[in-house]
Protein backbone atom coordinates (compact mmCIF):
# COMPACT_ATOMS: atom_id res chain seq x y z
CA UNK A 1 0.00 0.00 0.00
CA UNK A 2 1.46 3.32 -0.61
CA UNK A 3 1.01 6.46 0.99
CA UNK A 4 1.10 10.13 -0.51
CA UNK A 5 1.70 12.77 2.58
CA UNK A 6 0.69 16.08 1.47
CA UNK A 7 1.73 18.67 3.34
CA UNK A 8 0.46 22.57 3.60
CA UNK A 9 2.21 25.75 4.19
CA UNK A 10 1.01 25.75 7.83
CA UNK A 11 2.85 22.59 8.99
CA UNK A 12 5.95 23.95 8.12
CA UNK A 13 5.53 27.32 9.76
CA UNK A 14 4.39 25.12 12.92
CA UNK A 15 7.58 23.78 12.77
CA UNK A 16 9.58 26.73 13.30
CA UNK A 17 13.27 26.58 12.23
CA UNK A 18 15.77 23.45 12.35
CA UNK A 19 16.93 24.27 15.66
CA UNK A 20 13.73 24.22 16.87
CA UNK A 21 12.24 20.59 18.57
CA UNK A 22 9.20 20.81 17.12
CA UNK A 23 11.41 20.88 13.30
CA UNK A 24 13.24 18.21 14.68
CA UNK A 25 10.32 15.89 15.64
CA UNK A 26 8.64 16.24 12.37
CA UNK A 27 11.70 15.58 10.30
CA UNK A 28 12.59 12.21 13.29
CA UNK A 29 8.78 10.71 12.15
CA UNK A 30 9.76 11.46 8.71
CA UNK A 31 12.78 9.35 8.65
CA UNK A 32 12.00 6.85 10.48
CA UNK A 33 8.66 6.23 9.04
CA UNK A 34 10.10 6.92 5.33
CA UNK A 35 7.69 9.42 4.64
CA UNK A 36 8.25 12.36 2.02
CA UNK A 37 6.08 15.10 2.76
CA UNK A 38 4.58 16.03 -0.84
CA UNK A 39 4.17 20.21 -1.54
CA UNK A 40 1.87 21.12 -3.85
CA UNK A 41 3.53 24.09 -6.34
CA UNK A 42 1.32 26.86 -5.03
CA UNK A 43 2.13 25.83 -1.16
CA UNK A 44 5.99 25.69 -2.05
CA UNK A 45 5.77 29.31 -3.52
CA UNK A 46 3.58 30.65 -1.03
CA UNK A 47 6.33 29.39 1.87
CA UNK A 48 9.33 31.23 -0.29
CA UNK A 49 7.69 34.38 -0.72
CA UNK A 50 10.25 36.80 -0.16
CA UNK A 51 8.30 39.05 2.35
CA UNK A 52 10.51 41.00 4.80
CA UNK A 53 7.56 41.28 7.29
CA UNK A 54 8.07 37.50 8.36
CA UNK A 55 10.68 35.47 8.76
CA UNK A 56 12.11 32.91 5.90
CA UNK A 57 10.18 29.55 6.54
CA UNK A 58 13.56 26.55 5.80
CA UNK A 59 10.94 24.73 3.61
CA UNK A 60 14.03 24.31 0.95
CA UNK A 61 16.26 23.19 4.34
CA UNK A 62 13.98 20.20 4.43
CA UNK A 63 13.83 19.82 0.69
CA UNK A 64 18.01 19.61 0.77
CA UNK A 65 17.31 17.03 3.64
CA UNK A 66 15.41 14.94 1.47
CA UNK A 67 12.13 14.54 3.51
CA UNK A 68 10.46 17.11 1.40
CA UNK A 69 9.61 17.51 -2.06
CA UNK A 70 7.44 19.76 -4.85
CA UNK A 71 4.93 17.89 -6.82
CA UNK A 72 4.77 18.02 -10.20
CA UNK A 73 1.72 20.35 -11.89
CA UNK A 74 -1.40 19.31 -11.15
CA UNK A 75 -2.90 16.92 -14.23
CA UNK A 76 -6.14 19.71 -15.02
CA UNK A 77 -7.16 17.12 -18.51
CA UNK A 78 -8.05 14.17 -15.88
CA UNK A 79 -11.94 15.28 -14.79
CA UNK A 80 -12.05 13.95 -11.16
CA UNK A 81 -9.13 16.64 -10.41
CA UNK A 82 -10.65 19.36 -11.73
CA UNK A 83 -13.73 17.96 -10.02
CA UNK A 84 -11.87 17.95 -6.62
CA UNK A 85 -10.26 21.49 -7.30
CA UNK A 86 -14.07 22.77 -7.78
CA UNK A 87 -15.68 20.71 -4.86
CA UNK A 88 -12.91 22.04 -2.22
CA UNK A 89 -13.48 25.52 -3.70
CA UNK A 90 -17.30 25.00 -3.24
CA UNK A 91 -17.08 24.17 0.21
CA UNK A 92 -15.04 26.43 1.53
CA UNK A 93 -16.91 29.09 -0.37
CA UNK A 94 -20.10 27.72 1.48
CA UNK A 95 -18.43 27.77 4.81
CA UNK A 96 -17.67 31.07 5.04
CA UNK A 97 -21.13 32.12 3.15
CA UNK A 98 -18.60 34.12 0.11
CA UNK A 99 -18.82 33.21 -3.76
CA UNK A 100 -16.78 29.88 -4.99
CA UNK A 101 -14.54 31.93 -7.40
CA UNK A 102 -12.91 34.18 -4.40
CA UNK A 103 -11.69 31.23 -3.15
CA UNK A 104 -7.77 30.45 -3.85
CA UNK A 105 -7.04 27.42 -5.82
CA UNK A 106 -4.35 27.03 -3.35
CA UNK A 107 -6.75 25.77 -0.82
CA UNK A 108 -8.12 23.39 -3.05
CA UNK A 109 -4.71 22.10 -4.90
CA UNK A 110 -4.18 19.76 -1.66
CA UNK A 111 -7.40 17.89 -2.54
CA UNK A 112 -6.84 17.99 -5.94
CA UNK A 113 -3.25 16.48 -5.52
CA UNK A 114 -4.49 13.82 -3.47
CA UNK A 115 -7.14 13.03 -6.71
CA UNK A 116 -4.65 12.79 -9.00
CA UNK A 117 -3.02 10.21 -7.10
CA UNK A 118 -5.67 7.93 -5.59
CA UNK A 119 -7.30 7.91 -9.58
CA UNK A 120 -3.97 6.84 -11.32
CA UNK A 121 -3.16 4.51 -8.96
CA UNK A 122 -0.37 5.94 -7.73
CA UNK A 123 -1.14 6.13 -3.70
CA UNK A 124 -3.69 3.98 -2.01
CA UNK A 125 -4.05 6.55 0.77
CA UNK A 126 -3.25 10.02 1.02
CA UNK A 127 -2.93 12.20 4.35
CA UNK A 128 -3.42 16.03 4.12
CA UNK A 129 -1.47 17.71 6.42
CA UNK A 130 -2.66 21.07 7.07
CA UNK A 131 -3.69 23.93 9.62
CA UNK A 132 -6.75 25.03 7.60
CA UNK A 133 -9.64 23.04 8.97
CA UNK A 134 -12.05 24.31 6.32
CA UNK A 135 -9.05 23.21 3.69
CA UNK A 136 -8.35 19.92 5.30
CA UNK A 137 -12.50 18.99 5.73
CA UNK A 138 -13.80 20.17 2.55
CA UNK A 139 -10.72 17.84 0.89
CA UNK A 140 -12.03 15.03 2.84
CA UNK A 141 -15.78 15.67 2.01
CA UNK A 142 -15.13 15.93 -1.92
CA UNK A 143 -12.88 13.04 -1.89
CA UNK A 144 -15.75 10.74 0.15
CA UNK A 145 -18.13 11.77 -2.53
CA UNK A 146 -15.84 10.74 -5.15
CA UNK A 147 -15.59 7.21 -3.40
CA UNK A 148 -11.97 7.74 -1.75
CA UNK A 149 -13.67 8.12 1.64
CA UNK A 150 -11.66 5.38 3.14
CA UNK A 151 -8.41 6.88 1.70
CA UNK A 152 -7.88 10.38 2.65
CA UNK A 153 -7.08 11.65 6.19
CA UNK A 154 -7.12 15.03 7.34
CA UNK A 155 -4.30 15.70 9.47
CA UNK A 156 -4.65 18.64 12.00
CA UNK A 157 -1.32 19.75 11.94
CA UNK A 158 -0.88 21.34 14.67
CA UNK A 159 -2.66 18.21 16.92
CA UNK A 160 0.04 16.14 14.60
CA UNK A 161 3.32 18.24 15.62
CA UNK A 162 1.95 18.64 19.30
CA UNK A 163 1.63 14.65 19.63
CA UNK A 164 5.39 14.20 17.97
CA UNK A 165 6.82 16.57 20.41
CA UNK A 166 4.34 15.31 23.59
CA UNK A 167 6.12 11.72 22.47
CA UNK A 168 9.10 12.91 22.28
CA UNK A 169 9.61 14.07 25.91
CA UNK B 1 -18.72 48.09 31.08
CA UNK B 2 -20.29 47.49 27.72
CA UNK B 3 -20.78 50.66 26.28
CA UNK B 4 -20.22 51.83 22.70
CA UNK B 5 -18.15 54.91 21.19
CA UNK B 6 -21.31 56.87 20.07
CA UNK B 7 -22.52 57.56 23.80
CA UNK B 8 -21.22 61.16 24.12
CA UNK B 9 -20.62 61.27 27.63
CA UNK B 10 -18.19 61.49 30.69
CA UNK B 11 -17.63 58.02 31.17
CA UNK B 12 -16.91 57.08 27.70
CA UNK B 13 -13.92 59.22 27.39
CA UNK B 14 -12.41 57.53 30.79
CA UNK B 15 -13.41 54.39 29.43
CA UNK B 16 -11.65 55.05 26.44
CA UNK B 17 -8.41 56.53 27.69
CA UNK B 18 -8.10 53.49 30.32
CA UNK B 19 -8.55 51.12 27.58
CA UNK B 20 -6.29 52.43 25.29
CA UNK B 21 -3.53 52.60 28.24
CA UNK B 22 -3.98 48.95 28.65
CA UNK B 23 -3.37 48.75 24.89
CA UNK B 24 -0.30 50.76 24.67
CA UNK B 25 1.71 49.17 27.87
CA UNK B 26 1.56 45.13 27.31
CA UNK B 27 2.85 44.40 30.69
CA UNK B 28 -0.34 46.55 31.69
CA UNK B 29 -2.53 43.92 29.09
CA UNK B 30 -0.62 41.24 30.56
CA UNK B 31 -1.77 41.47 33.71
CA UNK B 32 -5.20 42.74 32.95
CA UNK B 33 -5.65 39.42 31.02
CA UNK B 34 -3.81 37.10 33.89
CA UNK B 35 -6.46 38.42 36.36
CA UNK B 36 -9.58 37.70 33.58
CA UNK B 37 -8.29 33.95 33.58
CA UNK B 38 -7.81 33.83 37.09
CA UNK B 39 -10.42 34.96 37.93
CA UNK B 40 -9.18 36.35 41.39
CA UNK B 41 -5.82 37.22 42.84
CA UNK B 42 -3.63 38.94 45.18
CA UNK B 43 -0.56 40.83 44.56
CA UNK B 44 1.23 38.34 46.13
CA UNK B 45 0.04 35.97 43.76
CA UNK B 46 0.65 38.32 40.86
CA UNK B 47 4.42 38.76 42.29
CA UNK B 48 4.95 34.89 41.94
CA UNK B 49 2.68 33.43 38.96
CA UNK B 50 3.82 37.15 36.56
CA UNK B 51 7.37 37.45 37.99
CA UNK B 52 7.10 40.79 38.94
CA UNK B 53 8.63 43.11 42.03
CA UNK B 54 6.75 43.70 44.58
CA UNK B 55 6.80 47.74 43.69
CA UNK B 56 5.93 46.62 40.84
CA UNK B 57 3.23 44.65 41.01
CA UNK B 58 1.49 47.30 43.09
CA UNK B 59 1.99 50.42 40.74
CA UNK B 60 0.25 48.07 37.69
CA UNK B 61 -2.42 46.81 39.74
CA UNK B 62 -3.70 50.23 41.08
CA UNK B 63 -3.14 51.32 37.67
CA UNK B 64 -5.71 49.02 36.84
CA UNK B 65 -7.93 49.80 39.43
CA UNK B 66 -8.08 53.39 39.05
CA UNK B 67 -8.52 52.94 35.22
CA UNK B 68 -11.60 51.05 36.37
CA UNK B 69 -11.12 47.93 34.40
CA UNK B 70 -9.99 45.70 37.94
CA UNK B 71 -12.14 45.67 41.10
CA UNK B 72 -11.16 45.25 44.81
CA UNK B 73 -13.55 42.04 45.35
CA UNK B 74 -12.41 41.72 48.63
CA UNK B 75 -11.22 44.80 50.96
CA UNK B 76 -9.90 42.57 53.97
CA UNK B 77 -5.87 41.79 53.50
CA UNK B 78 -4.54 41.02 51.67
CA UNK B 79 -7.18 42.26 49.21
CA UNK B 80 -8.31 40.42 46.05
CA UNK B 81 -8.72 41.70 42.98
CA UNK B 82 -10.34 40.38 39.73
CA UNK B 83 -11.03 42.15 35.87
CA UNK B 84 -13.99 43.53 34.45
CA UNK B 85 -15.79 42.73 31.36
CA UNK B 86 -14.46 44.88 28.95
CA UNK B 87 -16.59 44.98 26.11
CA UNK B 88 -16.07 48.31 24.26
CA UNK B 89 -16.19 48.98 20.40
CA UNK B 90 -13.96 52.32 19.66
CA UNK B 91 -13.29 53.84 16.37
CA UNK B 92 -9.53 54.09 15.18
CA UNK B 93 -8.31 57.53 15.33
CA UNK B 94 -8.33 57.84 11.47
CA UNK B 95 -11.99 57.33 11.68
CA UNK B 96 -11.91 55.03 9.08
CA UNK B 97 -12.42 51.59 11.06
CA UNK B 98 -13.95 50.55 14.14
CA UNK B 99 -12.96 47.44 16.43
CA UNK B 100 -14.12 45.54 19.69
CA UNK B 101 -11.72 45.92 22.67
CA UNK B 102 -12.29 42.51 24.28
CA UNK B 103 -10.23 40.31 26.70
CA UNK B 104 -9.21 38.12 23.87
CA UNK B 105 -7.50 41.54 22.29
CA UNK B 106 -6.04 42.81 25.27
CA UNK B 107 -4.46 39.03 25.85
CA UNK B 108 -3.10 39.37 22.50
CA UNK B 109 -1.41 42.46 23.03
CA UNK B 110 -0.25 41.40 26.41
CA UNK B 111 1.62 38.80 24.72
CA UNK B 112 4.04 40.95 22.20
CA UNK B 113 6.31 41.24 24.86
CA UNK B 114 7.08 37.83 24.35
CA UNK B 115 5.96 36.78 20.67
CA UNK B 116 8.30 38.02 17.54
CA UNK B 117 5.42 37.55 15.23
CA UNK B 118 2.45 39.32 17.53
CA UNK B 119 5.10 42.23 18.24
CA UNK B 120 5.85 43.38 14.24
CA UNK B 121 2.09 42.59 13.27
CA UNK B 122 0.99 45.38 15.80
CA UNK B 123 3.81 47.82 14.45
CA UNK B 124 2.59 47.40 10.65
CA UNK B 125 -0.85 46.80 11.14
CA UNK B 126 -1.44 48.64 14.66
CA UNK B 127 -3.93 47.34 17.30
CA UNK B 128 -6.63 47.66 15.08
CA UNK B 129 -5.08 45.71 12.68
CA UNK B 130 -4.54 42.98 15.15
CA UNK B 131 -8.54 42.83 16.04
CA UNK B 132 -8.99 41.94 12.33
CA UNK B 133 -6.56 39.17 12.46
CA UNK B 134 -7.66 37.95 15.61
CA UNK B 135 -11.30 37.69 14.22
CA UNK B 136 -10.16 35.78 11.40
CA UNK B 137 -7.88 33.60 13.52
CA UNK B 138 -11.25 32.43 15.35
CA UNK B 139 -13.04 31.77 12.54
CA UNK B 140 -10.04 30.00 10.81
CA UNK B 141 -10.18 27.54 14.26
CA UNK B 142 -13.80 27.14 13.43
CA UNK B 143 -13.16 26.03 10.05
CA UNK B 144 -15.22 28.91 8.23
CA UNK B 145 -11.85 30.58 7.14
CA UNK B 146 -8.46 29.79 5.77
CA UNK B 147 -5.25 31.65 5.98
CA UNK B 148 -5.51 32.27 1.95
CA UNK B 149 -8.88 33.88 2.47
CA UNK B 150 -7.56 36.01 4.72
CA UNK B 151 -4.20 37.02 3.12
CA UNK B 152 -6.82 37.83 -0.37
CA UNK B 153 -8.98 40.05 1.99
CA UNK B 154 -6.37 41.87 3.81
CA UNK B 155 -4.14 42.35 1.21
CA UNK B 156 -1.14 40.75 2.63
CA UNK B 157 0.70 37.73 1.31
CA UNK B 158 -0.59 33.90 2.58
CA UNK B 159 2.55 33.38 4.55
CA UNK B 160 2.08 36.63 6.58
CA UNK B 161 -1.52 35.49 7.18
CA UNK B 162 -0.32 32.06 8.15
CA UNK B 163 2.73 33.52 11.23
CA UNK B 164 -0.04 35.65 12.70
CA UNK B 165 -2.96 33.30 12.89
CA UNK B 166 -0.59 30.56 14.26
CA UNK B 167 0.74 33.30 17.06
CA UNK B 168 -2.77 34.00 17.78
CA UNK B 169 -4.12 30.38 18.15
CA UNK B 170 -3.29 30.32 21.73
CA UNK B 171 -5.44 33.04 22.93
CA UNK B 172 -7.86 31.26 20.43
CA UNK B 173 -8.33 28.23 22.39
CA UNK B 174 -7.86 30.08 25.72
CA UNK B 175 -10.95 32.68 25.36
CA UNK B 176 -13.40 30.44 22.66
CA UNK B 177 -15.07 26.84 22.70
CA UNK B 178 -12.92 25.44 19.64
CA UNK B 179 -13.90 21.99 18.85
CA UNK B 180 -11.35 19.70 17.71
CA UNK B 181 -10.94 18.84 14.26
CA UNK B 182 -8.98 16.38 12.01
CA UNK B 183 -6.75 13.41 12.91
CA UNK B 184 -3.50 13.85 15.09
CA UNK B 185 -0.68 11.06 15.28
CA UNK B 186 -2.70 8.08 17.03
CA UNK B 187 -5.05 8.10 13.67
CA UNK B 188 -2.32 7.93 11.10
CA UNK B 189 -1.94 4.50 11.94
CA UNK B 190 1.57 5.14 11.48
CA UNK B 191 4.15 4.46 14.14
CA UNK B 192 5.52 7.69 14.95
CA UNK B 193 8.01 6.37 17.41
CA UNK B 194 9.08 3.71 15.20
CA UNK B 195 12.70 2.73 14.97
CA UNK B 196 15.24 3.91 16.22
CA UNK B 197 16.98 7.44 15.74
CA UNK B 198 18.99 7.59 12.83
Amino acid sequence: MSRLHIADTGLFVAMGQPSNSRYQAVRRFARRNDVTFVLPERVYEELTVDDPEVEDVPVDAAIDEGWATVASSLEFSEPVVSRAMDGVQRYIANADDRPADDVERADAALAALAAQHLSTGAASAVYIYTTDIAAGEGAETVLASEGYGDSVTFVNGFRFIEDLVAGDS
Amino acid sequence: MSRTSNRADGDIVQDFLSVADLLEEPQLAQLYAYLAREGEATVQNVMDDLELAQGTAYSYVNRLVDAGVVDVTDDEQPRRYAAREIDLTVTTAAGDREYTITPALIDAVGRRETDADIDTYIDRHGVAGLATALTYAVARERGEVTHRLMADDLDISPLAAEMILQALRPVVHEHYEIEEAGAGLEELAIDGDGADDA
